[in-house]
C-alpha cells in the first residue's frame, strides 16, 4: 500500500511538473527558436559548461526583452554530457528528435564535437561551436552544417608563435593535453615556430585529468628549454600552474599557455603572473562593445566574463542576426544567410567564410597581471594581430 | 642522479597520499565487505573542507586537524542511516548505494563551492623548495612523504596494539564470532567506517595545496586507490603501503620514461600481480 500511494504522489508531482512547465511559453504568441547545448554541467569541465549557460541566460534576457528573433522567444534546452562523446551524441539526438532544436551549441570538449558535428548532415542541424579548438573541425572532419565562432587551437598558436618570432627565446617545450585539441595545439605549435627557425626540445602529451605534472616538470627542467608551450584545459592547467610554482619551474621557464583563462588565475592566484599566450577572447579589449557587454554580464553574474563567456555571447548575437537576415529558422536559409556575411564582435569584425565556415576574427597575445580594480590577476594585451594573419588557409590547419 | 632523486621522491609523496585514501578503503572492505565508490568524494569533501577552513581561520595546520574528524563525522552518519540496513542484501545493493552518495556528495560541492577549483597555499613553513642532491625540491612535497610515514605506522600500530585494534581485527576476520563474544559490530562498523573517511578526508586536506581542491579529483582518486588495494590485498594496511608504493612508483616513472603508456602501466603491474598471487601481495587466499 505504501509502494502505490508512493507511486501515486510521483505520478502526480509529475504531472504537476511538466505542466508548470508549459506555461510560461503560453504568453507567447509563437513558437520559441529553440537553441540546445548538449554542454558539459558535471565534473571536471563543468566551468565551460556554466560559461556557456552564463553567456545564454544573459543573451536570452536581452533577446527576449526585446521581442525575441523574427518575434518569436528564444529559449535554451541545456543537456549534460559529462565530458564523454557517445553521451554527447545522444543529448544532441535527443535535443533534435524529442525537443525540435534546429541549431546546437556548447559542445566542450573537441572529441565531443567531433562525433557530434559528424551526425549533424544527417540531422540536419546547425552546431556552433564557441568552444571547441581542434584545428580538424573546420579542416578533415568539417562538413557545411558545422559553423565555428570561436578561435581555433590552430589560430591561438599562430598569434603566440607571431609573438614568439620577435621574442629572444630559442628552446621550447610542447606540453599537450592527451587528445585532440592538446596534440593539435602542439603539432601547430610545432610547425609555425620551427619555421621562423627556432626550436622544440622536447614534447609530452600527459593524459586529461593528470593531477601530478611532477615528472613533466622534471622532463620540462632537464631539457633546458627557455619556455613550455601548454595547451590543458582549465583544471589541469590549474594543477601544472601550481605544481610548476612549487617546484621552481616558473624561474627558469617561461610559460606560456595557449589559452590563458580566467578561471586559472582564480585558483593559481599571483603565481601565475607573468604567464602569457593566446587566449579565444580577452575580456579586457579596449572596444566600446565589449566595455558595455562587461558591464552588463558583471551586474547578471557578478563575475569578468572567461573566454568563453564571451565567444558564446558573440556566437549567439551572430546566429539571431543571421536568423533575422534569413527571415527565417529554416537550417538551409540559415546556412546560406551565415556563409560569407559579417559580423562586429564584441573583440572587433568577424567574417563567416563560406569554404570552411571558420569566423576571421582578430588574434590575441595577452599577459597574466596583477591590476588593483579587479579581485584577480587579468590578461593584459600585449599583441592584437588582424584575422587574415592568424585564420589557416581554407579547410587546412595551415598559414600562408 | 638529481633527476633519479627528485622522480623517487615524486614517487614517495604520491604514494603517500594515496595511502591516506587506500588504507581507508582497504579498512573498510576488510570489515564491512563493502567496495565503497563513495570513498574518493571524502577525500573531495576534505580538500574542499580544508580549503574553508584555510580561508576562514587563515591557518593550515588547525584545518589539518579539525577537518579530518569532521568528514568522519559525515562518513559515519551515512553509514548509520544508510548502509546500515543493507549489509545482508547481495552486494550490487552496497554498489549501487555507495554511487548514488558519491554523486549526491559530489553535486552538493558544486553546488555550494561552484565548478572554480580551488586553490590552497602551503604553510608558510612548507613553501618554497630546498635543495636536495642538487635539485630543488618543494618543502610540501617532503612533508607529503613524511605524513604518509606518520599516518601509516600510527594505524598499523592501533590495530595491532590497542584493545579497540583487537576488537576491529576480530570483527574483520569472523564478525559473527566476534559478536557472540560480545563485540558491538554494529558500532565497530560505524567506527571503522568514519575512521577510514577521516583518513580521506586527511588526505584531501593534504592534497589541497599540491593539486588544488577540484570536482572530480574524487572519481579521479578512487579508480588508483582500486589499484593500490587489488595490489597490495583487501583488507591489508601493509599491502595498501607497498600498493601505493608500487602504483606511486609505476605512475611517476611512467610518466617520465613512457608519458604515453602513463595511464596503462599502472594496470599492466597489477595484471601481472594478479597472475602470480590473485589475492594481492599482502592478502589472504579466502
Amino acid at each position: 500500500m505504501r509502494r502505490r500511494d508512493f507511486l501515486k504522489t510521483a505520478v502526480a508531482g509529475g504531472i504537476g511538473a511538466s505542466l508548470r512547465g508549459v506555461d510560461p511559453r503560453r504568453a507567447w504568441a509563437q513558437n520559441p527558436i529553440k537553441i540546445g547545448l548538449p554542454t558539459v554541467l558535471s565534473g571536471g569541465n563543468a566551468q565551460y559548461g556554466i560559461q556557456a549557460k552564463r553567456a545564454c541566460e544573459l543573451f536570452g534576457k536581452e533577446i527576449n526583452a526585446k521581442g525575441g528573433i523574427l518575434g518569436r522567444p528564444v529559449e535554451f534546452i541545456y543537456e549534460d554530457t559529462a565530458s564523454d562523446p557517445a553521451t554527447a551524441v545522444r543529448k544532441a539526438q535527443k535535443l533534435v528528435e524529442k525537443d525540435g532544436v534546429k541549431f546546437l551549441t556548447g559542445t566542450v570538449l573537441s572529441s565531443e564535437a567531433l562525433a557530434v558535428s559528424a551526425k549533424c548532415p544527417e540531422w540536419k542541424v546547425i552546431l556552433m561551436s564557441t568552444i571547441n579548438g581542434a584545428g580538424s573541425l573546420t579542416a578533415k572532419a568539417w562538413n557545411r552544417y558545422f559553423f565555428r565562432v570561436n578561435t581555433s587551437g590552430p589560430m591561438g598558436a599562430r598569434a603566440v608563435s607571431l609573438y614568439l618570432a620577435e621574442a629572444p627565446m630559442k628552446r621550447f617545450f610542447g606540453l599537450g593535453s592527451d587528445y585532440a585539441w592538446g596534440r593539435d595545439s602542439v603539432a601547430s605549435f610545432e610547425k609555425q615556430i620551427t619555421a621562423v627557425k627556432k626550436e622544440i626540445v622536447g614534447k609530452d602529451y600527459p593524459p586529461v585529468g593528470t593531477k601530478d605534472f611532477a615528472s613533466y616538470i622534471g622532463k620540462i627542467k632537464q631539457s633546458r628549454a627557455e619556455a613550455c608551450y601548454m595547451a590543458l584545459p582549465g583544471q589541469d592547467a590549474t594543477i601544472f600552474f601550481k605544481q610548476a610554482f612549487q617546484f621552481g619551474l616558473t624561474r627558469e621557464v617561461k610559460l606560456i599557455t595557449e589559452i590563458l583563462e580566467l578561471e586559472n588565475m582564480k585558483a593559481v592566484g599571483e603565481a601565475m603572473a607573468g604567464t602569457i599566450g593566446s587566449t579565444r577572447y580577452p575580456f579586457t579589449v579596449d572596444t566600446p562593445k565589449n566595455r558595455d557587454f562587461v558591464k552588463r554580464f558583471h551586474a547578471m553574474h557578478g563575475v569578468y566574463p572567461d573566454m568563453f563567456d564571451g565567444e558564446t555571447y558573440e556566437g549567439l548575437e551572430w546566429l539571431a542576426q543571421v536568423i533575422q537576415k534569413a527571415g527565417s529558422d529554416d537550417v538551409e536559409k540559415v546556412i546560406a544567410a551565415w556563409e560569407d556575411s559579417s559580423y562586429e564582435g564584441l573583440e572587433g569584425p568577424f567574417f563567416m567564410r563560406k569554404c570552411d565556415h571558420q569566423a576571421v576574427q582578430p588574434g590575441f597575445v595577452v599577459e597574466a597581471v596583477k591590476d588593483p580594480n579587479y579581485p584577480h590577476l587579468i590578461p593584459k594585451i600585449l599583441a592584437t594581430y588582424p584575422g587574415d594573419r592568424v585564420t589557416p588557409k581554407c579547410r587546412t590547419e595551415e598559414f600562408a | 642522479m638529481a633527476i633519479l632523486v627528485e622522480q623517487a621522491l615524486n614517487a614517495l609523496a604520491l604514494a603517500g597520499l594515496l595511502f591516506l585514501v587506500s588504507a581507508g578503503l582497504s579498512l573498510v572492505f576488510g570489515i564491512l565487505r563493502v567496495v565503497n565508490f563513495a570513498h574518493g568524494v571524502f577525500y573531495m569533501l576534505g580538500a574542499y573542507l580544508g580549503f574553508t577552513a584555510v580561508v576562514v581561520s587563515g591557518w593550515f595546520w588547525p584545518s589539518l586537524l579539525v577537518v579530518p574528524p569532521l568528514v568522519g563525522a559525515v562518513g559515519a552518519l551515512l553509514e548509520a542511516s544508510t548502509l546500515r540496513f543493507i549489509y545482508r542484501r547481495p552486494p550490487i545493493y552496497q554498489l549501487l548505494l555507495t554511487f548514488g552518495l558519491a554523486l549526491i556528495l559530489e553535486e552538493s560541492v558544486r553546488v555550494l563551492y561552484g565548478p572554480t577549483a580551488k586553490g590552497i597555499d602551503p604553510p608558510p613553513l612548507l613553501q618554497g623548495a630546498v635543495e636536495i642532491a642538487g635539485t630543488f625540491y618543494p618543502r610540501y612535497r617532503l612533508f607529503l612523504v613524511v605524513l604518509g610515514i606518520v599516518v601509516g605506522l600510527g594505524v598499523w600500530l592501533f590495530l595491532q596494539r590497542t584493545r579497540t585494534g583487537l576488537v576491529i581485527r576480530a570483527v574483520a576476520q569472523n564478525s559473527e564470532m566476534a559478536d557472540c563474544l560480545g563485540a558491538d559490530v554494529a558500532r565497530v562498523r560505524t567506527l571503522v567506517f568514519g575512521a577510514a573517511c577521516a583518513l580521506a578526508g586527511l588526505g584531501g586536506v593534504a592534497a589541497g595545496p599540491m593539486t588544488t581542491a577540484y570536482l572530480g579529483m574524487g572519481i579521479g582518486v578512487i579508480v588508483d586507490a582500486f589499484v593500490v588495494v587489488v595490489i597490495g590485498g583487501l583488507g591489508s594496511i601493509g599491502g595498501s603501503m607497498a600498493g601505493s608504493l608500487i602504483v606511486g612508483a609505476a605512475q611517476t616513472w611512467g610518466a617520465f620514461y613512457l608519458p604515453e603508456t602513463a595511464m596503462v602501466i599502472m594496470y599492466a603491474v597489477m595484471g601481472v600481480i594478479l597472475i602470480f598471487r590473485p589475492w594481492g601481495l599482502f592478502g589472504e587466499e579466502e
